[in-house]
């Protein structure tokens, strides 16, 4: 029985994040076209966008193989698998004991998928593309993971019931302890901004899908319907990259406060946490793209391996030496 | 043979390609995003002006050179004056070169700014893009209180000019360069100077130095960009540009070095946003009184051009570089027996794709957008065989032939074998 309110639970969580993601993406555009002084498009123009390309005709190149129809079905499926492990302003549906490395699993094989259905394309501009995306997905998950697991090791040592999942977020708060921890996260946070605008390739790091160079790299060739499966995919995506970030650093709810239980305790933390969410895309979205240009990938590389990581590495150290007590 | 080839990849940006505004295409060999070659066609917006124009007489090629271009439009049409100017001997009052330099600047800022704009966005700073554009409506609005349009503003006459500046004129445009001075100058300053993003992918990337440059003879910004002090007003002594103190910009004045790159680029369109305000100011402070064209009426002008003989040449500084204008006259005709012209974008395409080779596949769409490229004034050579539809690209070998055998067809006497110079093996 419990399986299936489960069940039931990731259908209603599934269709609120894809409606809700789509309309921030109508928010950002409308919020950064007022930062460029333009008037914006409506705000539901992504939905309209969504439903046109559903009815659109699917054109499949002739060099393109049977993976290229695969590829957008599978990166909406595992989206929707990956709500199932994402915290929403409460622990994750099928929460367990260490979900954390399924979630960054889940969430780097959308990344993967995507790889996969641009190269079967077969067009050249999806190629590189292609290229580029498998250059950044494996630069930008070392210096995210590292920050992830020394936060873990953290809340761990503070004593959680399940160490290392998703969970333990909303059991202990990162912002309690000494000043030199709270130094150490603030660290961190920079360093999951960075990656959050990485994950979902905005600003510095729009390098896949830049327009004006490879005519937006792995989605060159892919049109109608298997846009618009993935357009979906990646607004999860990124819904689910931010709740991320939102559940370490602001895991606060509001639900105890203001004395609520069962379901409505969870709708009112979901729409706080979707709030929250808005938050932490506006900084990492909206601003980092209205204030910057993209970047070469050569750059794009130094700024992981070079700055965040070391960024990752200093906080990470401060966070131990504040646990170990190594300075007393 | 060197085992890598088989890992390189070619790629097509165009004719069709979101970082190119007009048709034409590079094909690129990469080496994963290191460019190896890089092949220019061009072709692709050939409206055979030329053609059109030898079936027009003398002023109504003034309203077709004008729509060769959209963003040049009042350059064409000006250096196709001065040619004609040269070529009948006529006089053009000194207020009407003034007038002529005052909308050449408003251009030129227009221009500019416009380049700015896509510079930014193709490295994919699109706030830059929307404001530097915002910023551009203030001029496109005094332009289109000047001429009437905000495009082509019709404003040359052969012997001067169509329309004059009066005072409310004066006062707009004093307002306009005071607007630009205090809110828009200092902003593109801050950005195209001093903004990381835009260093961190402006700065030495698609180098042109000085020597390939010269070896190319790349014109206008891309030329001061790597150097070399080349502009036709002030080298030239074009018109009134003299008395108005015009002086090739080159990045040294503002940063100091000059390395040949985007960035410098980019920095002499900005110090030359400055320049083109200066000369506006001065040029609206001495601008004398009287006539602005040499003839009362049109018609008396296809009248005096009828008996002209001779070739003329019109040489000009467009915001791109040189642009040349070449007529000859033919004696009891209304219109020319010949009209050619060379536009500065032919020669920067060739210096910035031979600069491209060694750099990277994302320095490709800022590369071409930081010559100010201009294909719809650059297309005028392709052949087309109307019977099977096919496409011929002539080489240098093909027209030397065809001019041999044309040459021979004119004047069988002729004795001279000319021969090719220089260039690479027949």
């Amino acid at each position: 029985m419990n399986i299936l309110y489960a069940t039931l639970g990731l259908i209603a969580l599934y269709l609120y994040v894809s409606f809700a993601s789509l309309l921030w993406e109508g928010l950002d555009r409308k919020l950064v076209a007022r930062m460029q002084r333009r008037v914006g498009p409506p705000l539901l123009q992504p939905f309209y966008d969504f439903l046109k390309l559903m009815s659109k005709e699917s054109i499949i190149p002739r060099h393109a193989n049977k993976f290229y129809e695969l590829a957008p079905v599978l990166a909406l499926a595992v989206s929707i698998a990956l709500l199932a492990y994402t915290p929403m302003g409460f622990a994750p549906l099928f929460a367990t004991k260490g979900d954390v490395i399924v979630f960054i699993y889940l969430l780097t094989l959308i990344g993967f998928i995507r790889v996969l259905g641009a190269i079967s394309s077969g067009s050249p501009y999806a190629r590189i593309g292609a290229q580029r995306e498998m250059i950044i997905l494996v630069s930008r998950e070392v210096p995210m993971m590292l920050a992830l697991f020394t936060i873990l090791w953290r809340l761990n040592h503070l004593g959680v019931e399940k160490p290392f999942s998703l969970a333990t977020f909303y059991q202990r708060n990162v912002w309690s302890g000494t000043p030199l921890a709270l130094i150490g996260t603030f660290i961190l946070l920079f360093v999951f901004l960075a990656w959050l605008a990485s994950e979902i390739e905005v600003g510095f790091f729009d390098i896949p899908e830049a327009e004006t160079e490879v005519a937006e790299g792995p989605m060159a060739e892919y049109s109608g319907r298997h846009l618009a499966l993935f357009e979906l995919s990646n607004a999860l995506k990124m819904f689910v990259s931010a709740s991320l970030v939102v559940a370490i650093f602001l895991p606060w709810d509001i639900s105890a406060y203001v004395g609520l239980s069962g379901i409505s305790a969870l709708v009112v933390d979901i729409l706080f946490h979707t709030f929250k969410v808005f938050v932490v895309l506006f900084i990492s979205m909206s601003i980092f793209r209205a204030i910057t240009g993209r970047l070469r990938i050569t750059h794009a590389v130094q700024v992981f391996w070079l700055r965040l990581l070391s960024a990752a590495i200093i906080g990470s150290l401060i966070l131990a030496i504040d646990q170990l007590g190594v300075i007393a | 043979m060197n085992e890598k080839v088989e890992y390189w990849v070619k790629i097509p940006i165009g004719p069709i390609h979101p970082a190119l505004e007009e048709p034409e295409k590079f094909i690129i060999t990469l080496d994963g995003e290191r460019i190896i070659n890089v092949d220019v066609k061009l072709g692709y917006n050939l409206r055979g002006v030329e053609w059109i124009g030898l079936r027009r007489n003398y002023i109504h090629i003034l309203y077709l050179a004008e729509r060769m271009c959209g963003i040049c439009s009042f350059s064409h049409n000006h250096t196709y004056a001065r040619a004609v100017e040269e070529m009948a001997g006529i006089e053009v009052p000194e207020r009407a070169e003034y007038i002529r330099v005052i909308v050449g600047e408003l251009e030129r800022i227009h221009s500019h700014l416009l380049n700015l704009g896509v510079v930014a966005h193709s490295i994919g700073y699109d706030t830059v893009l929307h404001l530097s554009w915002l910023a551009r409506e203030k001029v496109m609005d005094i332009l289109e209180f000047i001429g009437g349009n905000r495009v082509n503003y019709s404003i040359n006459m052969i012997g001067g000019v169509r329309r004059d500046i009066t005072e409310k004129h004066r006062r707009a445009i004093l307002d306009m360069i005071y607007y630009y001075r205090q809110e828009v100058m200092p902003k593109i300053e801050e950005i195209f100077l001093y903004d990381p993003t835009v260093e961190a992918r402006l700065r030495d990337s698609t180098v042109i130095p000085k020597r390939i440059a010269i070896e190319y003879s790349a014109q206008g910004p891309t030329a001061r960009g790597s150097g070399i002090t080349k502009d036709v007003r002030y080298n030239e002594k074009l018109g009134v540009y003299p008395d108005l103190g015009v002086k090739p910009v080159t990045p040294k004045e503002f940063t100091g070095v000059i390395k040949g790159d985007v960035f410098d680029r980019m920095v002499v369109r900005v110090g030359e946003l400055w320049q083109s305000m200066e000369i506006i100011e001065r040029a609206l402070d001495q601008m004398p009184e009287g006539k602005i064209k040499a003839f009362p009426k049109d018609n008396m002008i296809i009248f005096k051009l009828k008996k002209a003989e001779g070739e003329g040449i019109g040489r000009y500084e467009a915001p791109r570089g040189e642009l040349i204008h070449y007529v000859r006259a033919e004696p009891g005709r209304d219109g020319p027996a010949k009209w050619k012209m060379r536009e500065p974008t032919f020669p920067n395409l060739f210096a910035v794709a031979r600069a491209l080779v060694g750099e990277q596949l994302a320095d490709v769409p800022v590369a071409i957008a930081s010559i100010d490229p201009c294909l719809s004034c650059t297309d005028r050579v392709a052949v087309i065989d109307a019977n099977t539809g096919k496409k011929k690209v002539l080489t240098e070998v093909d027209l030397l032939k065809e001019s041999i055998k044309k040459t021979k067809e004119i004047n069988p006497n002729i004795k001279a074998k000319p021969e090719r110079v220089g260039g690479v093996g027949l």
